[in-house]
């Protein structure tokens, strides 16, 4: 992509953002239907993922040689509690709508969760200037996500008492699997938003009402 | 008996040689004489008890052993014989006895069944070896973390008499194979004690990885013992290891280690290990047991932010560790403690080299303050990048020596600087003051506020005002306060101007300097008005018509007007009467007031809005003088005119100077100054000077409140030179002199003080070139010059010039400043009719007078004359022979006329105007001529026609240029080379043209333009460039755009390069038309190129 077209887009999603607050579905004061949030919420993905490249140069560079080689792909080792993003084909078809949203919002309360830590633990300040702007563009998505299940009327999951990721680097956890931990939540990350993506883009096409029924819809609420 | 006994040769012998070398010799000696004598016995007597031989292995018990013979089961009783029958029975080959005292002991061992077999032994302590027993490692422990094995045994020293030295030798050895690694030793004392011992050592590689083994023995050094000593046997040897999970480890885990050593690392696995890095680095791999791997790191280098990574890679699987190479913590430098409000010390530091070493690595300090006992410890900011080195400690109250030692400690060392610091005298550095104000107190005084942190309440703060004059001057003023915790304070600032703006700002320390706080920010401050300090400078003048008086006053400056002048009084009071003008606005500095001549005393005053300043007075009297007064000169120094007086000690007032401009009209009055009454010099200046004008100076003096003029001088700044000539005419003028007469220049032209006129003059006609180089720089030497010093004369009469002759007359005017412009005049004399009869005259009798005595000579002489020049002719028809010489000349001549009947021919030859009047003879015919370049030049109509007899062969040259000019001429020329040159073949002639227009070897060769017919000829004709040797007429005669340039363009390739000079082709241009070859060789290369894009 050439560099003009990404600062656009960075420009375009910026915009997105900033008008986070004013998303129909979050606020439930109009009812637009949960189609332009879900658009939002689609390219703020896209948006995350373009920021995600950016981040993770940085933070695998940190990390030193091997973890910013290439082809460096290591067994996931350690990093057990992070939520993984892979997932079988026909799994993910047979997904209904709240199922597909839930398991994107526990996924990302879950991830938020692990980079803040990540944030605390990082030795340079740029770093965690970096991590720390991230976060609440993940912030950001959390709430996009919420609102998408809110205008569609699905509860929010709530987390389980004592099941809430906490960043404890103990003893136990060396520096080596500190780092293996740190470079799968990436490597989650990345997934988990090409995942949303396609969940998103799947989402939008399917709830898109057709423009007679909005019409339809509007009138009946004008009288 | 006499018998000596074999001692035992010990089994190992130690690398001890200093026990080597006393008793081995002794022992060998005694081995061998022992051998000799033990043959000779048991020849005597077979079955004795024989090889007695005695170790101790704590010096109180010798167990002494010997051999007998086999195969019986005998008592033995030994006895010492020196010990009152001390005898022991055993039933053994061996027994223990006490031991004995140095010195030979003779020893018997009966075996008691067989009396007749005794043997007896002469027993020394010297023979004796103290082997000690061997040592047991109580306990081996390992650290892991740290790779360190701790050791631990009981040296037994409750068996030993005395005290002795102990070595003991650890060895540490690895892997199933037991491969030795270190062997050390380590040096205890018995002391009589069963004591225990420690020892620790730290291993290169983690313990983890493999199994370590340690064995031990000793070897005691007593000095009271003067037998054998040897190492005790190796004690049961101890292993370390590390029982593994299932899970791949990487060990050391998250070391840090200094920058420059060497790291060992391992991998404890159950696969095989294909790879191992660091960092980028791929490591070549140590094998130890199993599957277990390391490898070795040298001089490490300081770790990345992250540390450095070390990985080791499976066929599926990757573990790793990560190591911190970096430095210990630097001693802190630049410690400093200094408070900044006496309730808090801030202890700044640097720390000195990066340790390389960040997150949990990273130095830890603290501060601790000895004489208190108190700590602070240093909290890392949270932006790792703004860290400023710095500890608060909060300051004990009535504390002011405090002694601080900062301590720096990372994993790798520690380090730590001390300060000791007296905090209330050198060590407060007062916060920047703050609500800095600045408020009036009157008109010179202002009062200055400020607020100061801090609790200073037991000593004086110093301050230190800096007052800003009108954003020029500066002064500084120190102030003392009282201390106070936390305050305001206030100073009253004096001794300043009224009505003037003040830049105001403060800073302060205590008392006990150290350091200034910051400058406060800067605060500006008009003081108040105050009424005028004086009254104005004032001067009066008689209007021109003596009527009025006009009263002038200077307006006041700012340090004496002490504010806004708003208005001026003038008032004129004579005993009679008083007339004043008020409220003059300020602008006005001068008022007119119409009075008679009485004596007045004009009063100004000037008015601010506090008050009217004291009036300035002058009387209106001008004292008449008696003498008249003389006109001086003065001139200036540039900027300003110095003016001298005598002493007068009537002079009671003042002195004033006036001057004016006095080219200028109206009243003389530009400016004035006032000297003191005992002055008696004073310097004008103004900016108002202006160089080369001419000023009028009026040297007043006051007496009995009159003024009277003293002197008047006219004088300049700086005199330049005249800006005009002086305009002059001639009055007369005779046939030898001239009278000139000319005008005085004006004084606003002549810019100093006129010193004279140079004139010049000498002979010069008007518009003719010498009259140009006739000026006075000339120098030119019939120019002569008058100086006229005389500045009054202003006429000149110039004498002794020549008649009827013009002259140049310059004149010019000079002062100090130079030499003016000139002005000139041309005159010519008039004629000197006496001098022109005389010179007709004088000819004309001389003409006559030479005629005369011509013919009186001639006369006189007139036969020798005719003799000379005209002698008699004798008549040739009277001479015989000369009637033969004249038919002979008659004959030849005859001949030649009739050999050649002369029939006159016309030769014409068209030929150019340079040629042609060379042509003197036609036998001359200038190849020139010839030439089509000359030709084409060449106008028809300019022939010259020689007349001459020989036949005439007529040839026609075709001339292309001549054609193509659409002219023709046709040459008609006498064959001459035929009869001089008859060998010279035409083409060469057609190459001399070549010759004779300069060298051209080489011709222009027309490559890129399209050569038109016309156009292609003179562009070679003109080029003087790089030619072929060639004809060049010949290269036109065909174009390219000739149909057969296109024919014969097949031909181009064969004849080689057309621009080579080697070429015959262009060389031989061709003469046949006809000729194919020659043509193509003739144009074949502009084609080429000409051909080329069409291809």
């Amino acid at each position: 992509m050439p560099t003009g077209d990404s600062w656009g887009l960075l420009a375009c999603l910026c915009t997105v953002l900033w008008h986070l607050p004013a998303v129909p579905a979050l606020n439930r004061t109009g009812d637009p239907g949960p189609g332009p949030s879900i658009q939002k919420t689609y390219d703020l993905t896209r948006y995350l993922e373009h920021q995600l490249r950016s981040l993770a140069g940085t933070y695998l560079n940190y990390l030193g040689p091997p973890f910013n080689e290439p082809d460096f792909n290591p067994p996931r080792l350690g990093a057990d509690t992070l939520p993984r993003a892979t997932v079988d084909l026909d799994v993910w078809r047979s997904l209904n709508d709240k199922l597909r949203l839930t398991q994107n919002y526990e996924a990302y309360s879950h991830l938020l969760c692990y980079l803040r830590g990540l944030n605390r633990q990082a030795a340079t300040a740029e770093l965690r200037r970096s991590l720390a702007h991230f976060c609440t563009s993940l912030q950001g998505l959390l709430g996009s996500i919420a609102g998408v299940m809110a205008a569609l009327g699905y509860p929010l999951p709530q987390p389980l008492p004592g099941t809430e990721p906490t960043w404890a680097p103990g003893p136990a956890h060396s520096d080596f699997l500190q780092k293996m931990d740190d470079f799968w939540l990436l490597k989650e990350l990345q997934t988990w938003l090409w995942r949303s993506a396609k969940d998103f883009n799947r989402l939008k096409k399917k709830i898109q009402p057709p423009a007679a029924a909005v019409t339809l819809r509007l009138e009946a609420h004008g009288f | 008996m006499d018998i000596y006994f074999c001692l035992r040769q010990p089994l190992e012998m130690v690398d001890s040689k200093r026990m080597k070398t006393s008793s081995n010799f002794q022992w060998l000696l005694s081995s061998f004489i022992l051998l000799c004598l033990m043959n000779q016995v048991n020849s005597q007597k077979k079955g004795a008890p024989h090889d007695l031989k005695c170790i101790t292995n704590n010096l109180k018990v010798w167990d002494c052993s010997w051999k007998a013979p086999s195969g019986r089961d005998t008592l033995y009783e030994v006895c010492i014989e020196n010990r009152f029958n001390s005898c022991y029975r055993s039933e053994k080959t061996n027994t223990k006895i006490p031991a004995l005292l140095p010195g030979d002991h003779e020893i018997s061992i009966n075996p008691i069944h067989n009396h007749s077999s005794i043997s007896k032994f002469i027993l020394n302590e010297e023979n004796i070896s103290l082997i000690p027993d061997t040592p047991e490692i109580l306990n081996l422990t390992a650290d892991f973390s740290t790779s360190a094995l701790h050791i631990k045994w009981n040296d037994k020293g409750s068996a030993f008499p005395h005290h002795s030295n102990v070595t003991w030798q650890i060895e540490i050895l690895r892997k199933k194979k037991m491969e030795i690694v270190t062997l050390m030793t380590h040096n205890t004392t018995l002391n009589g004690k069963d004591t225990l011992h420690h020892w620790s050592w730290t291993s290169d590689m983690p313990l983890e990885c493999v199994t370590h083994y340690v064995r031990m023995r000793c070897y005691i050094d007593d000095l009271h013992f003067s037998g054998h000593k040897e190492w005790s046997d190796w004690s049961p040897v101890k292993n370390i290891s590390w029982s593994p999970d299932y899970q791949p480890k990487v060990f050391p885990e998250d070391k840090v280690v200094l920058v420059g050593s060497d790291v060992t690392v391992c991998c404890v696995i159950q696969e095989k290990v294909i790879l191992a890095q660091f960092g980028k680095e791929k490591c070549s791999l140590i094998h130890l047991d199993g599957e277990n791997v390391a490898i070795k790191i040298y001089n490490i280098s300081v770790s990345p932010t992250s540390g450095t990574n070390v990985v080791f890679t499976t066929d599926t699987n990757l573990v790793g560790t990560v190591i911190f190479a970096g430095y210990p913590p630097d001693i802190p430098q630049k410690l400093n403690c200094e408070t900044r409000d006496l309730k808090e010390i801030i202890c700044t530091w640097n720390p000195g080299r990066p340790t390389g070493l960040l997150g949990p690595h990273n130095t830890s300090y603290t501060l601790f303050e000895s004489f208190s006992g108190k700590n602070v410890t240093f909290k890392r900011a949270e932006d790792p990048a703004d860290i400023s080195y710095q500890l608060f400690f909060q300051m004990i109250p009535n504390w002011e020596i405090y002694n601080f030692t900062l301590n720096a400690r990372n994993p790798l060392g520690q380090s730590e600087s001390t300060i000791l610091v007296n905090i209330t005298k050198r060590a407060v550095y007062p916060h920047t003051p703050t609500s800095f104000k600045v408020k009036d107190t009157n008109s010179t005084a202002v009062s200055l506020s400020w607020y100061l942190q801090g609790n200073f309440a037991k000593m004086h703060l110093l301050c230190q005002v800096e007052i800003t004059k009108s954003n020029s001057v500066q002064e500084l003023r120190n102030v003392t306060v009282k201390g106070v915790e936390d305050s305001s304070y206030f100073v009253v600032v004096g001794k300043l101007s009224p009505y003037t703006n003040y830049t105001f700002r403060i800073r302060c320390s205590t008392e006990t300097f150290w350091k200034w706080s910051s400058w406060t920010i800067e605060k500006q401050h008009l003081t108040t008005e105050a009424i005028p300090s004086k009254g104005p400078d004032t001067w009066r003048e008689w209007s021109s018509d003596g009527k009025n008086l006009i009263i002038y006053w200077k307006p006041l400056p700012i340090n004496e007007a002490n504010g806004r002048i708003l208005s001026y009084n003038v008032s004129c009071s004579s005993d009679e009467e008083t007339q004043s003008l008020s409220e003059i606005p300020d602008r006005q500095h001068k008022a007119e007031i119409q009075l008679d001549k009485n004596d007045y005393i004009i009063s100004v005053v000037a008015k601010n809005s506090v008050g009217s300043s004291p009036p300035s007075k002058i009387a209106s009297m001008e004292i008449p003088n008696e003498d008249d007064l003389k006109i001086e000169q003065a001139v200036g120094m540039g900027n300003g005119i110095f003016l001298s007086w005598n002493y007068d000690p009537n002079m009671t007032c003042d002195y004033v100077i006036k001057w004016c401009n006095s080219s200028r009209p109206g009243p003389c009055l530009m400016d004035w100054k006032k000297v003191p009454s005992n002055s008696t010099e004073a310097v004008i200046e103004s900016d108002q000077f202006r160089p080369g004008v001419r000023y009028n100076f009026f040297l007043y003096g006051c007496r009995n409140q009159g003024y009277q003029l003293l002197r008047s001088i006219m004088g300049y700044i700086e005199e330049l030179a005249p800006i005009v000539a002086p305009n002059f005419t001639v009055e007369d003028t005779s046939a030898d002199s001239i009278l000139v007469k000319w005008e005085d220049i004006p004084v606003e032209e002549l810019r100093g003080f006129l010193r004279g006129y140079l004139f010049y003059f000498g002979k010069g006609e008007r518009g003719t070139s010498k009259m140009r180089g006739l000026g006075p720089e000339t120098g030119h030497s019939d120019i002569k010059v008058k100086n006229i010093t005389d500045i009054s004369q202003k006429t000149l009469k110039i004498a002794d010039l020549q008649g009827k002759t013009s002259y140049r007359l310059v004149l010019r005017a000079y002062t100090d400043g130079g030499i003016g412009p000139e002005k000139s005049m041309y005159v010519v004399t008039k004629e000197n009719s006496v001098g022109l009869i005389i010179a007709i005259l004088i000819p004309v009798a001389v003409a006559v007078i030479v005629g005369v005595v011509t013919s009186i000579l001639c006369y006189r002489k007139r036969e020798w004359i005719k003799e000379t020049f005209y002698p008699d002719i004798p008549n040739p028809e009277n001479c015989k022979a000369l009637q033969f010489q004249k038919s002979v000349c008659e004959g030849n001549s005859a001949l030649t006329l009739e050999m050649n009947p002369c029939t006159p021919n016309n030769v014409e030859v068209l030929e150019t105007r340079t040629v042609v009047p060379k042509i003197e003879d036609t036998e001359i015919v200038s190849p020139v001529a010839e030439h089509p370049e000359d030709s084409s030049e060449a106008e028809p109509e300019n022939h010259v026609v020689v007349s001459y007899c020989p036949p005439i062969i007529e040839e026609e040259i075709p001339n292309p240029v001549a054609d193509e000019a659409g002219g023709t001429s046709q040459v008609i020329y006498i064959d001459v080379q035929s009869m001089y040159q008859p060998q010279a073949k035409p083409e060469e002639q057609e190459n001399d043209p070549v010759g004779g227009s300069g060298y051209k070897p080489q011709m222009h060769l027309p490559v890129s333009s399209p050569v038109e017919d016309g156009t292609a000829e003179d562009d070679l004709d003109d080029t003087a460039g790089y030619r072929p040797q060639a004809n060049v007429s010949t290269w036109h005669l065909v174009s390219p755009d000739s149909p057969r340039s296109t024919d014969s363009n097949s031909e181009v390739v064969s004849f080689g390069s057309p621009c080579s000079i080697n070429s015959r082709q262009f060389l031989l241009p061709p003469k046949d038309e006809d000729s194919p070859k020659s043509t193509g060789g003739g144009w074949s290369f502009t084609n080429f190129f000409q051909n080329k894009p069409n291809d």
